[in-house]
């Protein structure tokens, strides 16, 4: 069910990527994509983030002036070590969160930019602004999403466990000691 | 699906990545070298992103249109009096007009002049931009079967905007002339007039191109329009790039250093027409020179 629900996030995210900067300029700044492939990388599925990294940044890159590749590549390399750090490291909470995707999107982006210098191709934007905007502009919008998330999946995860908890035990009406005295 | 344990996960997860990360480094290098070519991939995902990028924009665009007009009505009064004055001298001007067009068939006739052929418009919508922050191309929602082919011009009412550089079915990519990639043969001033001949470039900066190899010893001024020559092999001769906004006087020596800025209004185009235009066949002899191969690929 998790993983169901993460590729819906995750085509989701694709289609405000290919669609929300013809509707404002600034909104290109957010990787949509990359909060989710992060997201899914700190549920320790690692496959499932590299795949889901592979598949956006190629899905990205077809309606992009770049090469063709390069944004799969870095969202790979992305997955790969927030999965590596999440195995590591105990990030089931949101401040810790944060960190990581603000670090996810700059690695991602600083690597986007080199491997197209190693191409040999330039950018049309300028590196040092394009990387800060989006590492502020994708922290911003990932703390909303994992907020989003967290809380879609906190709420039944609650109520599954309580289930689990309570269900078999009886529950037995607590008599009054004071009465029991007399 | 195939359960696995997480033991499993950790061995298997470095191996498909080295996997995923050499099957992406081989279609950047592939697409590094072809240039300009057609992909499978970008035409699939073009085509299938047109189901949603076309609904969106129709939706903004009308949204944002109900807007604007609400804003213009406050000026609308003003306006009207300002065109109906615009009107009658239009009027004048028109039938001054009438006269020289007949004289100038007349005079055509005359001389057995040919007819220029033009090159047709397709009118198309811009209905995607780059969904990268680093590129600056747009979508639009014509593509091969409406007749548009690769290295086709792309024009707006102001100017140049750039040539398409991707296809599917349904939709072409444009590469702004803003893109560092672009180099477009151009003129400062008309040709035939002037001799400040030069290729157009984009720059890392937003909106604004420079225009390379203009020797020093031409006479060049601030707020001269350039055009392009059409000797690019790419765009026609005659259509605007846009206006000299910086230079730095060259000697005779040195080239000047021209900063251009763009004719058409990039950032906020919305309708855009593509020039069905085919460059005529090279010479023989260019198309074997060793850098030819690239540009005569289609």
């Amino acid at each position: 069910m998790e993983g169901v629900k993460l590729t819906i996030a995750l085509i989701i995210a694709i289609l405000l990527q290919w669609t929300l900067r013809n509707v404002w300029e600034p909104l290109a700044f957010i990787d949509f994509p990359l909060i989710i492939i992060v997201y899914a990388a700190i549920q320790r599925n690692s496959i499932r983030a590299l795949l889901f990294g592979t598949i956006s940044g190629v899905a990205v890159d077809a309606l992009s002036g770049g090469l063709m590749g390069s944004s799969g590549f870095s969202k790979t390399l992305v997955a790969y070590a927030v999965s590596e750090i999440a195995r590591r490291v105990y990030l089931d909470n949101l401040i810790l969160r944060i960190p990581v995707i603000a670090g996810a999107c700059f690695v991602s982006e600083l690597v986007y930019y080199g491997v197209h210098r190693l191409f040999g191709q330039t950018t049309t934007s300028d590196p040092v602004i394009t990387i800060a905007y989006s590492v502020i502009a994708t922290t911003i919008a990932g703390t909303f999403v994992y907020l989003g998330l967290q809380s879609m999946s906190t709420d039944r995860a609650r109520l599954r466990k309580r289930k689990e908890v309570f269900a078999p035990r009886r529950q037995t009406r607590r008599r009054n000691p004071i009465r029991l005295g007399k | 699906m195939v359960e696995r344990s997480q033991k499993e996960v950790w061995r298997l997860a470095p191996w498909l990545m080295i996997a995923l990360l050499l099957g992406n480094f081989v279609l950047m290098a592939f697409d590094a070298k072809v240039e300009g070519g057609e992909y499978v991939i970008r035409s699939w995902t073009q085509t299938a992103a047109d189901f949603v990028q076309s609904p969106v924009t129709t939706v903004t665009s009308s949204v944002s249109g109900y807007f604007s007009s609400i804003a213009n009505l406050r000026s609308a009064q003003d306006e009207n009096g300002e065109l109906k004055q615009k009107v009658q001298e239009l009027e004048v001007e028109l039938k001054q007009k009438e006269g020289l067009d007949e004289e100038n068939a007349r005079l055509r006739k005359f001389l057995d002049l040919k007819e220029q052929s033009k090159y047709k418009v397709l009118t198309s919508r811009v209905i995607g931009r780059d969904p990268s922050a680093w590129f600056d191309s747009a979508i639009v929602n014509r593509g091969s079967l409406d007749g548009v082919k690769l290295n086709m011009p792309v024009v707006t009412d102001g100017g140049l905007v750039g040539r398409v550089t991707a296809l599917s079915p349904l939709t072409s990519q444009v590469d702004l002339i803003t893109r560092d990639k672009s180099g477009i043969g151009a003129v400062v001033g008309q040709i035939g007039e002037s001799n400040a001949l030069g290729v157009v470039a984009g720059t890392s900066k937003k909106e604004l191109l420079e225009m390379k190899y203009v020797s020093g010893s031409v006479d060049v001024q601030v707020g001269q329009a350039v055009f392009t020559t059409g000797q690019d092999g790419i765009f026609p001769s005659g259509l605007k790039i846009g206006e000299i906004v910086n230079l730095v006087s060259g000697s005779a020596t040195t080239p000047h250093i021209i900063e251009t800025q763009p004719a058409a209004r990039l950032g906020t185009m919305q309708e855009v027409g593509i020039l069905l235009y085919e460059p005529p066949e090279k010479p023989e002899f260019e198309q074997k020179l060793p850098n030819a191969t690239k540009s005569t690929k289609k």
